[in-house]
């Protein structure tokens, strides 16, 4: 199982890399914001949703944060 | 259909802060936006709770714009004491003393009258300042039947680059209050196993309170006109009353007693009163033709020995002009706390620091769900999510013995969510 988690995180590590290292020089000009401007590109979009999955799993689970604030509001943990 | 005013990356930036900040910031699109929640939760045999919420972004005339969350959540069913099985049916008293619940031979206590009700309202304004910054503050009250919660907070965004990088900084601070029924009980007191009287449990007990600060520096960069990536490093330090008032561990007979393994009595928890959290937090998004993926990592470590990872993975399919499918897969895993203890044994000196408190041993959990989003009329858009949440934990422990030996010990968390939302443009 621990093996497993590591290669998890390996591939999602390996993943992000990829994603990003195909991505050539860093930055885009301000004419270049047309796919960056859609809704789906956006880091709030759908943040309620992402909000209230958080605080199931701050009830169930030891780790919170790293999204945003990680802990306080609650009596769930 | 209205269509959306096109956003700038400014304003996609900018809600970076509002990620960290929480509700009530968003740079929502056009005025401002609003969105209706309801949230099913229900886990198999044990707790099902429903929660709405009321979420509503606007912007103001000037460079301010509001945010407002209503929060209410209602819980009930059964939830884990921390108590071991028996071989024999076991009577347990809730900590207030009020009832008491018998726990069938070999089954993990479960107390299956935890009943609870949350109201909580979160306020936010920001500011824009100048081209390239942001400022925010937000203020947070919930209330519970036996948890209340003040908090304030804030976060400056100052975009660099030509709007490509932007850095984000951003704190809160609460002020949480314990009050079970019956007074927060004495660590490592004896539960009782009698019921106490209506009168005694209705007599005032002072609250315990604890203070949790909180820091988050956030990093995003606009990485090619398909890619945008941030990394962000938490820390949050909590000190004061941190014991979970409804957790015991049983005290089991020792090896050279006549029943190995077998709970004499129950006691309360015991746990730090501080404890300091970090996190680090990657996520990149990356436009693929119309669809697009989303892959976060967090890596988390605590003063309480917790280590976790965890993975979400989401992808966001372009199935017509307003509509979207979007599969989730999450991945979590987190070590043990060091005072973790499945329970105590009798006639062995009593550690420091003790919980047998599930949430705080070594497990594992898998997120699987599909978001469904479609537009119902011009400006308002209809969000239906089904989600599975499965955990498994050490079943087994290395220091079980003796009749613990033959019990499951972690019994599995399977659990459903089934969400709702209406979005409205406004």
């Amino acid at each position: 199982m621990k093996q497993l988690w590591r290669g998890l995180v390996a591939i999602a590590f390996l993943a992000m890399l990829t994603i990003l290292g195909g991505c050539g020089v860093v930055g885009v000009k301000a004419w270049q914001r047309d796919i960056l401007a859609r809704p789906e590109m956006q880091f709030d979009n759908h943040l309620n949703n992402r909000s209230i999955d958080d605080h199931v799993y701050f009830s169930k689970e030891a780790a919170s944060g790293g999204r945003g604030f990680g802990g306080g509001g609650c009596g769930c943990n | 259909m209205q269509l959306a005013k096109p956003r700038s990356i400014r304003t996609g930036l900018a809600a970076v802060t509002a990620a960290l900040l929480g509700p009530g910031v968003s740079g929502a699109t056009g005025e401002g936006q609003s969105e209706t929640s309801v949230l099913i939760y229900s886990e198999s045999q044990r707790v099902t709770a429903v929660e709405a919420v009321y979420d509503l972004n606007r912007h103001l005339k000037g460079p301010y714009s509001i945010g407002l969350t209503l929060t209410y959540d209602g819980l009930t069913g059964a939830t884990p004491t921390g108590g071991a099985p028996s071989k024999i049916p076991q009577t347990i008293t809730r900590p207030s003393g009020g009832t008491s619940t018998l726990v069938p031979a070999g089954q993990v206590p479960l107390d299956n009258t935890f009943k609870d009700n949350r109201f909580a309202i979160d306020a936010g304004i920001t500011r824009q300042v100048g081209r390239l910054a942001t400022l925010s503050f937000g203020g947070h009250a919930s209330a519970e039947r036996d948890y209340s919660s003040l908090g304030v907070n804030g976060g400056i965004t100052r975009d660099f680059f030509r709007k490509n990088t932007t850095l984000g900084i951003a704190g809160s601070w609460f002020h949480d209050v314990t009050s079970p029924k019956g007074g927060a009980p004495i660590p490592f007191a004896s539960v009782p196993t009698d019921t106490v009287s209506t009168g005694e449990r209705r007599e005032h007990h002072p609250g315990k309170p604890k203070n949790i600060n909180d820091l988050v520096v956030s990093l995003s960069q606009v990485i090619d006109r398909k890619t945008i990536f941030r990394v962000n490093y938490s820390y949050d330090r909590a000190t004061g009353y941190l014991n979970d008032p409804y957790k015991v561990l049983s005290v089991v007979q020792g090896l050279t007693e006549p029943d190995p393994g077998e709970p004499l009595f129950n006691v309360y928890e015991n746990r730090p009163d501080n404890r300091t959290k970090r996190a680090v937090f990657g996520e990149v998004r990356r436009s693929l033709g119309r669809n697009s993926v989303d892959l976060s990592y967090r890596y988390f470590w605590d003063t309480w020995g917790i280590r976790s990872h965890t993975i979400d993975l989401y992808y966001n399919f372009h199935v017509g002009d307003s509509s979207s499918l979007e599969p989730h897969l999450r991945f979590y895993r987190q070590s043990r706390a060091d005072f973790y203890h499945p329970f105590l044994v009798d006639s062995v000196p009593v550690p420091q620091f003790a919980s047998a408190d599930a949430r705080l041993t070594k497990l594992n959990a898998f997120t699987i769900g599909l978001r469904y989003v479609f537009s119902i009329e011009a400006g308002s858009r209809l969000s239906l999510s089904a989600e599975y949440y499965s955990q498994r934990g050490d079943r087994s422990p290395p220091e079980t013995f003796g009749t613990q030996s033959g019990y499951n010990l972690f019994p599995g968390l399977d659990a459903f969510l089934l969400r709702a939302s209406i979005i409205h443009d406004l």
